[in-house]
C-alpha cells in the first residue's frame, strides 16, 4: 500500500499520455479520448478507495 | 525511524509529480492527494498512543471525559479540514479551500457549545 501505490498513478499516467498520443497520430482522435477517460477512471478508483479508508481511519481514531 | 519514511514519501511524490507534469498536468493533483494520504496514515498510527496516554491521565486527574472526547473530535476535524483545504490550494481552488475551511469552523464551534456552556456556568459562579 505504501509507495507503490504513487508508481502505479505514475505509470497509469504516462501509459495514458503516450497511448493518447499514439492514437492522436494514428488519426483516431475519438479512441485517445476514450483512453484518456479511461485512465482517468481507474486512477480515481484508487485514490476513493484510499481516501475512504484514510477518512474511516481517523473516524475511527477520533471516534467522530 | 519513521520521519525517514515520510520524508521519502513526500520526495519520492515530488519527483513524480515534476515528471509528470508535462505529460498530463491533471495527474499531479491524484499523486499528491495520494501522497498525502499515504503520509496521513504514517502519522495517524502515532495518534493513537497519545490518545491512549491523554484518556488515561483525564481519568486520573479526574477531568470529564465528556469534554476530552469533545476535544478528540475536533482535533479530528480540523486534520480532515486541513488536508481537504491543502490539496484545493494545491489545485488553485482557493475559492473551494476558503468554503471548506469555513464549514470546518462552523462544526467545530458548534461542537464546542458544551465546553463554551459551562465554562459561562463557573465564571458565573465565581462572580457573586
Amino acid at each position: 500500500m505504501e509507495i507503490d501505490l504513487l508508481f502505479k498513478i505514475a505509470a497509469i499516467g504516462i501509459l495514458v499520455a503516450v497511448l493518447h498520443q499514439v492514437l492522436v497520430r494514428a488519426g483516431r482522435e475519438d479512441q485517445a479520448m476514450m483512453t484518456t477517460l479511461a485512465g482517468v477512471v481507474i486512477v480515481l478508483s484508487i485514490v476513493i478507495k484510499e481516501i475512504s479508508t484514510l477518512f474511516n481511519n481517523v473516524r475511527v481514531i477520533f471516534n467522530l | 525511524m519513521d520521519i525517514v519514511k515520510i520524508i521519502g514519501v513526500g520526495l519520492i511524490a515530488l519527483i513524480i509529480i515534476v515528471v509528470i507534469r508535462q505529460y498530463k498536468p491533471e495527474f499531479t493533483m491524484y499523486v499528491s492527494i495520494i501522497a498525502g494520504a499515504i503520509i496521513l496514515f504514517l502519522v495517524l498510527d502515532k495518534v493513537t498512543g497519545i490518545i491512549t496516554l491523554l484518556t488515561s491521565l483525564s481519568k486520573k486527574t479526574g477531568i470529564n471525559s465528556e469534554y476530552l472526547s469533545i476535544l478528540l473530535k475536533i482535533t479530528g476535524i480540523a486534520i480532515l479540514t486541513e488536508f481537504a483545504v491543502s490539496i484545493c490550494k494545491d489545485a488553485g481552488e482557493t475559492a473551494i479551500a476558503s468554503k471548506v475551511d469555513l464549514g470546518g469552523k462552523i462544526i467545530i464551534i458548534s461542537m464546542s457549545i458544551p465546553i463554551i456552556s459551562a465554562l459561562l456556568e463557573i465564571i458565573m459562579k465565581i462572580i457573586p
